[in-house]
């Protein structure tokens, strides 16, 4: 039978699916872009470009994807509304908007990025309305526990 | 600020924490966050079955106290 705990488990293995995902794709990402760049005809010159951006993008990536990690395996030992969780949450939050800086100066050689950017940016809006309902509850917990 | 003076009444009951936590439904480490003064409310229900089983008035458990200001009472 589905429960949370099973969906909890669930989003945790493809949470680490996706660390596992990302660390690959970083070591193969070179022969990547340069297929996608021989694939689509663009000039060579923009293989720095790419490279640069999509690893200065991996870093925030992989430390939200470890935080995510952490937030699930806190909420799977049912602690869920704790100041650690909220400043997971404010990590995740932040790490969406440096993605987003970065992607928004990478769409001077590459127009796309700032439609990604944006999207981040939307993210990072969204999780930060997420970490300020987490401080809310965390409140109105403490209140719940220490009222006899 | 309130103070709870659950030890004194209890004392006066000759009534150990345990036992009033039993009686009252209430689990020993709640009842410590009440009588260590920690609770930020108490519930009609808690205060009513304190008073039955302690035979006293509300006023004999819960006390206003003015609180110090910032500072005040160190011995600096």
């Amino acid at each position: 039978m589905w429960n949370p705990a099973k969906s909890v488990i669930l989003s945790s293995i493809c949470t680490k699916i996706a660390i596992g995902l990302v660390i690959i794709a970083a070591i193969a990402m070179p022969k990547l872009v340069s297929s996608y760049v021989m694939y689509t005809g663009k000039n060579t010159e923009v293989i720095q470009s790419l490279l640069l951006t999509i690893y200065a993008c991996a870093v925030p990536g992989l430390v939200s994807l470890f935080c995510l990690d952490k937030l699930l395996a806190n909420i799977r030992r049912g602690e869920v509304f704790i100041e650690k969780n909220i400043k997971l949450l404010r990590a995740l939050s932040w790490c969406s908007f440096a993605v987003s800086v970065i992607l928004f100066i990478s769409g001077f050689y590459y127009i796309l990025f700032v439609v990604i950017a944006i999207c981040a940016a939307f993210l990072g809006l969204i999780l930060r309305v997420i970490k300020n309902v987490f401080e809310q509850a965390l409140i109105i917990k403490e209140e719940n526990d220490f009222t006899i | 600020m309130i103070v709870v003076n659950l030890d004194v009444m209890m004392a006066k009951r000759k009534i150990s924490a345990g036992e009033l936590a039993e009686k009252i439904g209430i689990t020993p480490a709640n009842l410590s966050i009440l009588k260590n003064n920690k609770a930020k409310a108490i519930r009609f229900s808690t205060l009513e079955a304190i008073c039955r089983v302690l035979d006293c008035q509300p006023g004999d458990i819960l006390e206003y106290v003015e609180e110090k200001e910032e500072g005040e009472g160190k011995d600096e």
